[in-house]
C-alpha cells in the first residue's frame, strides 16, 4: 500500500474527532501561550545580560524585575500546559471511546459469515489494542505536531526579531533537516515495518504451539519446533536491532547538526559581536534558540513510530469498519402481527463455494404449533437449515417464509423477536443468573424471570443457591452442570418467549434424574410454539409431528417415525447403523 | 533441563556481557565529559570576547573546539547508546528462547488451565518490558547519573560553590516527588489497565457468544453493556491523567525556578563582579542541559518498576516444574511390541481433589485391539492420556513391554506412541507438513499413502496446491472432518507400536469411519491399537472393550459378550441403534 493510502485510514478516523473541534481549539491556544512562554525566556536573559548585569553600573532593581517576570511566565506557561494536556486527553480519550462504541456495534451486527473468517481473538485486539494506538495518533502524535511545529516557527519568529542577518544564516540547518530526514525516512519505515512483520510472525507462532503443545510434546518434537522458534526469534531480533541502529543513527545525526550549529553560531555571532554589529546578550539568545529550536525537531522525529503505528491500527479498524453486514435489514421492513409461526421453505438451495452445494432444492412447510424433528447425518445440512431460518445467511435460491412473509421483508430484529433458539452449549455471560435469563434486557423484570425460571422447573435449584437468582456466574467457569445450563437456556427462551423456536439438541450425557427435568423442561418450552429440532437421538424425535431426513443438502423422506421405519429408506438404514446418534 | 530463573538468566547473560557493559557505560560516561565542556567553552569564550582578548582567530579556535566537542559527544554518546539497545534486544531474543524451550517441558495440565492468551501476554509485554529497562532505561539512567555528576563537579569547581548549592534547592525537592507522586500514579494506571481489560473481556466473551445475542436480536443490549465499559475507562483514564500531568509539570517547573535563582542570584553575583559573566553564562547552560535528564528521570523509575513486575511474573512462570521429564535412570526401548498393562489403584490430576481414575486394571496382548467407551467425563481421554505421559500416571501403574512408562525414555515411549487427538489439532503449515510432522524426513510417498489410509487423499487432492496446500490462519480451513482425518494421516505415517485414537473420528461421517475402521484393521493387524470412541461401531471389532463409569471398569470382554451381558454396554447399543432390533 502506498503511504498516500495508508494516511487515508487515520483520516477516514478524523471526523470523530469533529465533535471536539472546540477542545481542539481550546489547545491550539494554550499550546500558543505555553510555546510563547518558552520563548520569551532566553529573551528576558537576553534583556537581563545586556540591559542588567553586563554593564558598569549594576541595575538591580531591573534584574530583580526580570526575574519576577521570568518566574511569572513560567507560572503561566505550566498552567497553560496542564490545562492543555487535560483537555487534550479528555478530547482524545472522547473521540476513541466513540470509536469504540462504534466498532463494537458494527461488529455486533455483521452477519454471521463475518464471524466464520474473523477470529475472536483478532476483533477483541482491533477493539482494545488498536484503539489505543489510535488514541496515541490523538493525543501523542497530535500533540507533538501543533506543539513542536508552533514551537519551530515561533523559535524562528523570535531569531528573526533579534537579528536578521543571523537569523537568515541559521536557516541553513533547515535544508540540512530536511535532507538528513528524506534519507533516513525510507530506512525508518523498512526497518520498522520489517520488525513488525516478524514480530506478528513470532507472535503467531507462539499461540499456535502453546496451544497444540500436546501435540509437539506426544511426536516428540520438542527439539524440531524450538529449532523453529529459534529462526523466527533470531530474525526478529536481527531487525529488531537493525531498527534500533537506525533510529540511533538518525537521532544522532540530527543531535551532532544541533551541535555543529551552535559552534557555527559563536562563529558567526562572535564575529558579530567583535564588530559590534549585535550586544553579547544576542549572542547568548540566539545559542539558545538554536539549542532550543533542534529540542521540537527531536521530538517530532520520535513521533514517527507512534504514527506508523496508529497507521497500522487505523487501517485494521477501518477494514473492520468497511465491512458491509451481508445480511441486510429491508428498506421499509414489514411488520408481523399476531404471528402464527407458520414456516415455509421454497426450493431453498444455498452454498458456501458454488462447487459445494450445500442445501438443494429444500422445500417443506410446518404448520403452527407444530414439532418438527431434522434428522441426518453430520454435514447433511440440518444446522444450515436452521442458520437460514434465523437469517445468519440468505439463501441462494428460493425464498423463506414465516406466516407467508419473505423473511428478507422483515427486520432483523422482528425475526429474531419472533424465531428463538436454543443451541447445544449455552453460553453464559459473566453477570447472575437473573441476568443470563433475562439476557440482561431491562424490560424483562424479576417477576418474569421467575415465571420463566418455574416455567421450566429451575425455579427450585436456583432458589436453594445462597445467592438465588443473584448468583454471579463466569462465562467460562462452569459452575453449572451441563443439565443446569440446559434447563437455564430454557427458561431464557420462556422469558423472551418466541413463536417459533429452534432446538439444536445437546450432545452431552446428563444423569437421568437431570434428563427427566430436562424433558419436562423440553416439554413446557415446545407447547404452544413451533418447533423445529435438530436431532441428535431419535427417541428425541420418536414423537415429532413430522421427521424431515436429509441427507447430501436435500431431503431425502419426511413422515412421523412409524411411516418412516415402514418405508425401509434412508432413516430406516439410518436408525440400523446407529449413524446419527451420539451416544447419550 | 533449562527451566532456571529470570533472575538468573539475567546475571549470568550481565556476567557474559560485562565487557560489553563495561564498554558502552565507559563510552557513555565519557561523552557526558566531553559535553560538560560545552558550557565551560562557551563561557570561557565569553569571558575572552568580554574582555576584548578575542579576535576573528580566536572565535574560529573556540568555534572549532565547540564542533569537536559536539562530534566527540555524539560519536561516543551513539556508540554507547546502541550498544545497550542491542544487548537488551539480546537479552529479550534470550528470555523467549528459554521462555519457550520452558514451556516444551511442562506438562499438559498447565496449558489446560492457562489462557493462550496470558501466556502469549508474558512472552511478549513482560519480556519487552525488561528488554525497555534494559536498553532505554538503562540508557537514560546511566546518562542522567552522570551528567549530574560531571555537571555538578564542573559548577561546584569551576563556577562558585554558593550559586551551585542555591540553584540546586529546588531541584532537591524532586527526589521527594517522585517517591510520594510516582506511586499514585503507578496505582492509577493499573485501575486504567483493569479497566482496559474488563473491557477486552466482554469485548471476548460477546463476541463469543455471537449466535445466542444474534438469534435474540440482543446487539443493541451488548453494545450498552459495552458502553458502560468504554465509560470507565474514560473515567479511569482522566484520573490517571490528572494525576500524571501535574507529576510532568512539576519536574520542569522546579527545573525552571532553579534557572530564576540561577539568573538572580548569578545575575547579582555578575553585576557585581564576584562572578565573571562567563561563569553566569556558562551556568545557565549547564542547568538547561541536565533538565531534560531529570524529566526523565520519573519515566525510568516507571520503567524500572514495570520491568520488576514483569521480572516477577516471569520468575512465577520459569518456576513451573516439568511435571514430565525423563529420570537418572530411564531406560530405552529400542524396539517395543506394544504390550500394555494397567494396574492403576487411582489418578488424580494435579490441581484436582477428587479421582478421576480408580482402581483401573486391564491387559492388552501386543498386536490387540482395546475399545474404551463411556459417557462424557467417564474417564476415557484422562486414561489414555496416562500412556505417553501427558499427564504422570502414579509409579508402578501404567506399564508398556512389562517396563514401567515413568522408566522409559520420554523419546523412546512418545516414539512408540501415535497419537490422534479429538479435536484434529493442526498447524499453521502445509497439509503434507502436517502429515508428516512426527518423522523427521518423511517421504512424499509416505505421506502420500498416510492421507489414502485415513480416507483423506481425495479431498487434499482437490485442494489447490494439493499436499502443499497451506492450512490454518493464512491458509484454507478445513472442516471439523477433515482436520481429524488429517490429524488420523499424521499418526499412520509414525507406524508406531501404539496408535490411540482419542475419539478422533467424533466428526467423521458414518460411511466415512467405517472405510477409516476397516482400513485400520488392516494397517494395524499385528500392531496394538486403543480406540476411544462415543459412537459404539468404531470399537465392535475390538479385541477387548472396557466401559467405563465414573473412572471405574463397570464391564468389560468383547462386542458379543457384552451385548450377552445384557448390561450398560448393551443398553448403549441399543440407545444408539434405537429399538434394539439388531441381531
Amino acid at each position: 500500500m502506498t503511504s498516500q493510502g495508508r494516511f487515508r485510514s487515520l483520516w477516514r478516523l478524523l471526523p470523530y474527532a469533529k465533535p471536539f473541534w472546540f477542545h481542539f481549539a481550546v489547545v491550539f491556544a494554550l499550546v500558543v501561550v505555553y510555546n510563547a512562554t518558552n520563548v520569551l525566556q532566553p529573551y528576558l536573559v537576553k534583556i537581563a545580560i545586556d540591559r542588567d548585569i553586563a554593564i558598569a553600573h549594576p541595575n538591580e532593581r531591573g534584574l530583580l524585575m526580570i526575574g519576577v517576570v521570568y518566574i511569572g511566565i513560567v507560572v503561566l506557561g505550566v498552567f497553560a500546559n496542564i490545562i492543555q494536556m487535560l483537555v487534550l486527553q479528555f478530547a482524545g480519550q472522547s473521540v476513541i471511546r466513540q470509536v469504540r462504541i462504534d466498532l463494537f456495534s458494527h461488529i455486533e451486527h455483521q452477519s454471521m459469515d463475518f464471524f466464520d473468517t474473523n477470529a475472536i481473538g483478532r476483533l477483541v485486539t482491533n477493539i482494545s489494542s488498536d484503539t489505543e494506538t489510535v488514541s496515541q495518533f490523538f493525543t501523542q502524535f497530535f500533540l507533538s505536531m501543533i506543539r513542536d511545529g508552533l514551537s519551530i516557527v515561533m523559535i524562528v519568529a523570535a531569531m528573526f526579531e533579534l537579528d536578521v542577518t543571523i537569523a537568515a544564516e541559521c536557516m541553513i540547518v533547515i535544508p540540512v533537516i530536511f535532507l538528513i530526514s528524506l534519507f533516513f525516512r525510507e530506512r525508518l519505515r523498512d526497518a520498522y515495518q520489517s520488525t513488525r512483520t516478524k514480530l506478528s510472525s513470532v507472535v503467531a507462532f507462539l499461540a499456535e504451539n502453546l496451544a497444540g503443545m500436546r501435540i509437539i510434546q506426544i511426536f516428540h518434537q520438542e527439539r524440531q519446533q524450538a529449532d523453529r522458534f529459534e529462526t523466527l526469534n533470531e530474525s526478529h531480533r536481527h531487525a529488531n536491532v537493525h531498527e534500533y541502529g537506525v533510529s540511533v543513527m538518525f537521532n544522532r545525526v540530527l543531535d551532532l547538526l544541533g551541535n555543529l550549529a551552535v559552534a557555527a553560531v559563536v562563529f558567526v555571532g562572535g564575529g558579530a559581536v567583535l564588530h559590534h554589529a549585535i550586544l553579547f546578550g544576542t549572542l547568548y539568545a540566539f545559542i539558545s534558540y538554536i539549542r532550543q529550536f533542534f529540542q521540537p525537531i527531536n521530538s517530532i522525529t520520535q513521533q514517527w513510530n507512534t504514527l506508523q503505528s496508529s497507521i497500522v491500527s487505523a487501517d485494521r479498524i477501518g477494514k473492520v469498519l468497511m465491512v458491509a453486514a451481508s445480511v441486510q435489514d429491508p428498506l421499509s421492513p414489514h411488520a408481523l402481527e399476531h404471528v402464527q409461526g407458520r414456516i415455509e421453505f421454497r426450493h431453498v438451495d444455498f452454498h458456501y463455494h458454488a462447487e459445494e452445494p450445500i442445501l438443494k432444492d429444500v422445500s417443506f412447510v410446518i404448520e403452527p404449533g407444530q414439532l418438527v424433528g431434522f434428522v441426518g447425518a453430520t454435514g447433511a445440512g440440518k444446522s444450515t437449515i436452521m442458520s437460514l431460518l434465523t437469517r445468519q445467511y440468505d439463501p441462494v435460491g428460493g425464498i423463506i417464509l414465516i406466516d407467508g412473509v419473505d423473511l428478507r421483508d422483515l427486520s432483523l430484529a422482528e425475526l429474531h423477536r419472533h424465531i428463538g433458539m436454543v443451541q447445544q452449549d449455552l453460553q453464559l455471560f459473566t453477570g447472575t443468573i437473573a441476568d443470563n435469563i433475562r439476557l440482561f434486557r431491562a424490560e424483562i423484570d424479576d417477576a418474569a424471570i421467575e415465571r420463566a425460571a418455574r416455567a421450566v422447573g429451575i425455579h427450585g435449584l436456583v432458589e436453594s443457591l445462597p445467592n438465588g437468582y443473584h448468583t454471579w456466574l463466569y462465562a467460562k467457569g462452569a459452575n453449572l452442570s451441563m443439565g443446569e445450563r440446559q434447563l437455564l437456556s430454557f427458561a431464557r427462551m420462556v422469558a423472551l418467549n418466541p413463536k417459533v423456536l429452534i432446538l439444536d439438541e445437546a450432545t452431552a450425557s446428563l444423569d437421568s434424574q437431570t434428563e427427566q427435568m430436562v424433558q419436562n423442561g423440553l416439554h413446557t418450552l415446545t407447547a404452544a410454539r413451533t418447533t423445529l429440532i435438530i436431532a441428535h437421538r431419535l427417541a428425541t424425535v420418536h414423537h415429532a409431528d413430522v421427521i424431515y431426513v436429509l441427507d447430501h443438502g436435500q431431503i431425502v423422506e419426511h413422515g412421523n417415525h412409524d411411516e418412516l421405519r415402514k418405508r425401509q429408506g434412508v432413516y430406516a438404514r439410518l436408525y440400523e447403523h446407529a449413524g446419527v446418534e451420539v451416544l447419550a | 533441563m533449562v527451566s532456571s530463573d529470570p533472575n538468573t538468566l539475567l546475571r549470568a547473560f550481565l556476567w557474559r556481557k560485562k565487557w560489553a557493559y563495561a564498554v558502552s557505560t565507559l563510552a557513555i560516561v565519557v561523552s557526558e565529559m566531553v559535553m560538560v565542556q560545552f558550557p565551560n567553552l562557551i563561557g570561557k569564550f565569553t569571558d575572552a570576547l568580554g574582555k576584548g582578548r578575542l579576535d576573528m582567530t580566536g572565535v574560529v579556535h573556540d568555534a572549532g573546539w565547540l564542533a569537536l566537542v559536539g562530534v566527540g559527544y555524539v560519536a561516543l554518546y551513539g556508540v554507547g547508546q546502541f550498544r545497550n539497545g542491542q544487548i537488551g534486544r539480546e537479552f529479550e531474543y534470550e528470555l523467549r528462547r528459554q521462555l519457550f524451550l520452558h514451556w516444551e517441558n511442562l506438562h499438559t495440565g498447565y496449558f489446560r488451565k492457562r489462557s493462550v492468551g496470558d501466556l502469549l501476554n508474558h512472552a511478549m509485554n513482560d519480556v519487552r518490558a525488561v528488554r525497555e529497562a534494559m536498553s532505554g532505561g538503562l540508557n537514560i539512567l546511566t546518562n542522567a547519573v552522570f551528567l549530574l555528576l560531571t555537571t555538578l563537579w564542573m559548577t561546584l569547581r569551576t563556577i562558585s560553590v554558593p550559586l551551585t548549592l542555591a540553584s540546586m534547592v529546588p531541584l532537591l525537592f524532586l527526589p521527594f516527588f517522585i517517591i510520594w507522586w510516582g506511586p499514585q500514579i503507578r496505582l492509577a494506571s493499573r485501575r486504567v489497565q483493569e479497566a482496559l481489560s474488563e473491557m477486552a473481556d466482554l469485548s471476548e466473551e460477546s463476541l463469543s457468544s455471537i449466535k445466542v445475542i444474534k438469534t435474540t436480536g440482543n446487539e443493541d443490549v451488548e453494545v450498552g453493556r459495552f458502553t458502560s465499559k468504554v465509560d470507565r475507562i474514560v473515567d479511569q483514564q482522566m484520573a490517571m491523567f490528572r494525576k500524571s500531568t501535574l507529576f510532568q509539570s512539576f519536574i520542569p517547573l522546579m527545573g525552571s525556578l532553579s534557572f530564576a535563582i540561577a539568573l538572580l542570584y548569578g545575575g547579582y553575583l555578575t553585576a557585581t563582579h564576584q562572578i565573571e559573566l562567563g561563569m553566569f553564562v556558562a551556568f545557565t547552560l549547564y542547568l538547561a542541559m541536565i533538565i531534560t535528564p531529570l524529566q526523565q528521570i520519573g519515566f525510568v523509575i516507571n520503567n524500572f518498576q514495570r520491568a520488576s513486575a514483569s521480572m516477577g511474573r516471569l520468575r512465577t512462570l520459569f518456576g513451573e516444574q516439568p511435571a514430565i521429564a525423563d529420570r537418572v535412570d530411564a531406560s530405552s526401548l529400542p524396539r517395543p511390541t506394544g504390550e500394555l498393562r494397567v494396574d492403576l489403584p487411582s489418578f488424580t490430576y494435579p490441581d484436582a481433589t477428587e479421582k478421576t481414575l480408580h482402581h483401573l486394571r486391564f491387559h492388552l496382548d501386543a498386536g490387540q485391539t482395546l475399545g474404551i467407551v463411556g459417557r462424557t467425563g467417564a474417564g476415557k481421554t484422562t486414561l489414555v492420556n496416562l500412556l505417553p505421559r501427558i499427564f504422570e500416571p502414579p509409579a508402578k501403574s501404567v506399564f508398556l513391554d512389562g517396563v514401567d512408562v515413568l522408566d522409559i525414555r520420554l523419546s523412546d515411549l512418545r516414539g512408540a506412541i501415535a497419537y490422534v487427538p479429538q479435536d484434529g489439532f493442526l498447524f499453521s503449515a502445509k497439509v503434507g507438513e502436517n502429515i508428516g510432522f512426527g518423522k523427521l524426513t518423511p517421504s512424499v510417498g509416505e505421506i502420500e499413502t498416510a492421507a489414502r489410509d485415513a480416507a483423506i487423499y481425495e479431498e487434499i487432492m482437490a485442494f489447490g496446491q494439493k499436499f502443499e496446500t497451506e492450512i490454518g490462519e493464512r491458509g484454507i480451513a478445513l472442516s471439523g472432518g477433515q482436520k481429524q482425518r488429517t490429524a488420523m494421516a499424521r499418526a499412520l505415517i509414525k507406524e508406531a507400536a501404539v496408535l490411540i485414537l482419542d475419539d478422533s473420528l467424533s466428526a467423521v461421517d458414518m460411511v466415512t469411519e467405517k472405510q477409516i475402521i476397516e482400513r485400520l484393521r488392516e494397517l494395524r493387524h499385528g500392531k496394538t491399537t486403543v480406540i476411544v470412541a462415543h459412537r459404539l461401531s468404531a470399537v465392535r471389532h475390538a479385541n477387548q472393550i472396557v466401559v467405563l463409569e465414573k473412572g471405574q471398569i463397570v464391564e468389560r470382554g468383547t462386542h458379543a459378550e457384552l451385548l450377552d451381558r445384557n448390561g450398560i454396554y448393551a443398553s448403549m447399543w441399543r440407545l444408539q441403534s434405537e429399538g434394539g432390533d439388531r441381531p
